[in-house]
């Protein structure tokens, strides 16, 4: 009678673990935070959101739940359940036009790729130095950000390019007579402010890398033209 | 006159004597295996809103972390990419009206942020910073996994003190050269590295172990 109960609560037990499963299982389920502590607490993590300013940033769904709920309790119904699709952010974006400390860019050439003449200068801004240093943290950042499209070699033919049906624009190789004849300026420019079918990249990479990665597509035009090819 | 106990009860202490011990044995392991980090939250797998895939992004096409996540060697928090980011190559050039981008293409035209849900989590008490990691030479993979073969991302590892403290008492197997960072592929057990002997590392390293290092 006792063994025949002890093999039942052994199998009982081993089935419990089956259900509830193994370590390193997938789940979706969010981690169980058995001992709660101060896991949360009422702050905000970068990135999160904050319904403080929901009714702010999604007025026009705060006003659509607002409606829904009004006219349930008219009607003496439950308030149903939205299912939300709009987030307010914790990280408050500063209101248009607002600049911060030190961050004017008020050198037109460190900033802007441009001289005091307005037009794109051919060389470095004073603040930065051409150095071997430079040069691989160019062809780093190069690799990093413009070689899945524009290949490592600057021929246009990244691996982004020829996936997924291909890109509708194919970026142009550097090694063509025009691009050839740009100031350097002209590659910051064309990193900081986009071109045509390409992005601007000024919110991913700060200016000094721009400027290095500048230097990496003249260093690999160069290696085409002298020595090279 | 009739016996107080009935006779089964002279069973009791052997039960006892013989259950309790693997009654005990089984709580004591069972909160061992099941209440540890490694079982609560490793493998935490949530549906994301846009079916993103890292195996096809880092993985096929070979992209580096940083192109999206920017800020990791700048910033505490290894930001999630903004929609912009994703429209440098879905706005006009490829893929541009997939139904699986729809949400991202909505969120580019409202500047509203994508509700993606996040996947790794520590207690708001305890202090992490990518900056100095990477700056020592220890990979993403050591830390998240494999991202590059997985179509939706999951937690690899317990992110449980123990196991930030194994790594900081011996940081030098997890070490690499500082450019393979984000080489998903770079093996320790193949490359024979020795941080040491590294000309670019210009001080030895010194993960903290006293509480006040992750506890400020
Ligand atoms: C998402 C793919 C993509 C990435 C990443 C990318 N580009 Fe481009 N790039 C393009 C496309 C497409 C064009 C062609 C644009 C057009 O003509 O509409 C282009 C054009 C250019 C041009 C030529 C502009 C002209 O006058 O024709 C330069 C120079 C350039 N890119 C530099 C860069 C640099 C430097 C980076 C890295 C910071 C980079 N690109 C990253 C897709 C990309
Ligand atoms: C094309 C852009 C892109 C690239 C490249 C990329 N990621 Fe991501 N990553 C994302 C997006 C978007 C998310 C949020 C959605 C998700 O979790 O899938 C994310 C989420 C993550 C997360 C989970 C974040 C959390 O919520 O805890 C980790 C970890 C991560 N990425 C690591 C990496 C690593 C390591 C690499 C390099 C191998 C990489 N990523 C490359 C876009 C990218
Ligand atoms: C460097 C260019 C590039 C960037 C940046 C990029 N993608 Fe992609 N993505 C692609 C290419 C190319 C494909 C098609 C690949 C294929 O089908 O082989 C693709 C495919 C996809 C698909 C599958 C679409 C379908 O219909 O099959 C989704 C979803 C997606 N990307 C989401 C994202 C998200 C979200 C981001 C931003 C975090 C992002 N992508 C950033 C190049 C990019
Ligand atoms: C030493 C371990 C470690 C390394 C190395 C590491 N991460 Fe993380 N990562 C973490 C931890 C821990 C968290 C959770 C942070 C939190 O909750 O505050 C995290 C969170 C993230 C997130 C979610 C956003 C955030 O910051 O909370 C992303 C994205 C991410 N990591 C990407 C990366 C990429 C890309 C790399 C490589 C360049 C990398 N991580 C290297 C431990 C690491
Ligand atoms: C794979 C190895 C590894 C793991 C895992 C790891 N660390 Fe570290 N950590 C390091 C190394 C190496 C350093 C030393 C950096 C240095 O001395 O330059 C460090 C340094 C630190 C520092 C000091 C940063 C500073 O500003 O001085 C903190 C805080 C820290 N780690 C927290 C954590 C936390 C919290 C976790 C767990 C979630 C964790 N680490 C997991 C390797 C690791
Ligand atoms: C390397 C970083 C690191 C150091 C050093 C460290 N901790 Fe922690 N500690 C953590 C992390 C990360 C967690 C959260 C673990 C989790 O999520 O399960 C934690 C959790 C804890 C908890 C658990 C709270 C709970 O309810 O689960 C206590 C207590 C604690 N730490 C105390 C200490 C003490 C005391 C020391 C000094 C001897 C110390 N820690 C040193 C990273 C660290």
């Amino acid at each position: 009678m006792t063994r025949v109960n002890l093999i039942h609560a052994a199998l009982l037990g081993a089935l419990g673990a089956g259900l509830v499963g193994c370590q390193g299982n997938r789940s979706d389920v969010p981690p169980v935070h058995l001992i709660q502590n101060m896991d949360f607490q009422k702050r905000f993590d970068p990135q999160e959101s904050n319904d403080f300013f929901r009714a702010r940033d999604c007025a026009d769904e705060v006003a659509a739940e607002d409606a829904a709920v009004a006219e349930a309790v008219a009607k003496g119904e439950h308030p149903p359940l939205v299912e939300r699709t709009c987030w307010a952010r914790a990280m408050r974006p500063p209101p248009f036009g607002t600049v911060a400390v030190g961050h004017l860019k008020d050198d037109d050439h460190l900033h802007r790729g441009r001289g005091t003449d307005g037009r794109l200068a051919d060389s470095l801004p004073r603040a930065i130095e051409l150095s071997e240093a430079l040069m691989k943290r160019g062809e780093q950042r190069y690799n990093i950000y413009c070689q899945p499209c524009h290949d490592y070699t600057g021929g246009g033919q990244g691996i982004a390019t020829l996936r997924g049906g291909g890109f509708k624009i194919q970026p142009p190789s550097y090694h063509i007579d025009r691009l050839r004849a740009m100031p350097l300026g002209y590659f910051y420019e064309v990193i900081t402010n986009g071109k045509g079918t390409m992005g601007s990249y000024a919110a991913q990479i700060p200016a000094e890398d721009r400027w290095a990665i500048a230097v990496w597509v003249r260093t690999l035009q160069v290696s085409r033209t002298k020595g090279g090819k | 006159m009739p016996a107080i106990f009935p006779r089964w009860t002279n069973n009791i202490p052997l039960v006892v004597a013989l259950a309790g011990p693997v009654v005990g044995a089984g709580l004591v392991g069972g909160v061992w295996y099941f209440f540890s980090p490694k079982f609560t939250d490793v493998g935490y797998r949530p549906v994301q809103p846009v079916p993103f895939s890292h195996k096809l992004h880092a993985g096929d096409m070979g992209m580096d972390c940083r192109y999206c996540h920017n800020t990791v060697e700048r910033a505490a928090h290894a930001a999630i990419p903004a929609t912009q980011t994703c429209m440098n190559c879905h706005k006009d050039l490829v893929k541009t009206d997939s139904p699986k981008l729809k949400l991202i293409r909505d969120s580019y035209e409202s500047d509203q942020p994508v509700p993606w849900i996040r996947v790794h989590q520590l207690p708001d008490y305890a202090y992490f910073d990518h900056r100095p990691h990477l700056a020592a030479g220890v990979g993403c993979a050591s830390c998240h996994g494999r991202i590059d073969q997985m179509a939706v991302v999951q937690m690899s590892q317990p992110l449980s003190m123990g196991w930030c403290l194994d790594c900081h008492r011996d940081p030098e197997p997890n070490l690499r050269p500082l450019d393979q960072i984000t080489n998903m592929a770079w093996d320790s057990a193949l490359e024979k590295y020795d941080p040491k002997a590294d000309s670019a590392r210009v001080r030895a390293v010194n993960p903290p172990e006293h509480c006040s290092g992750c506890h400020r």
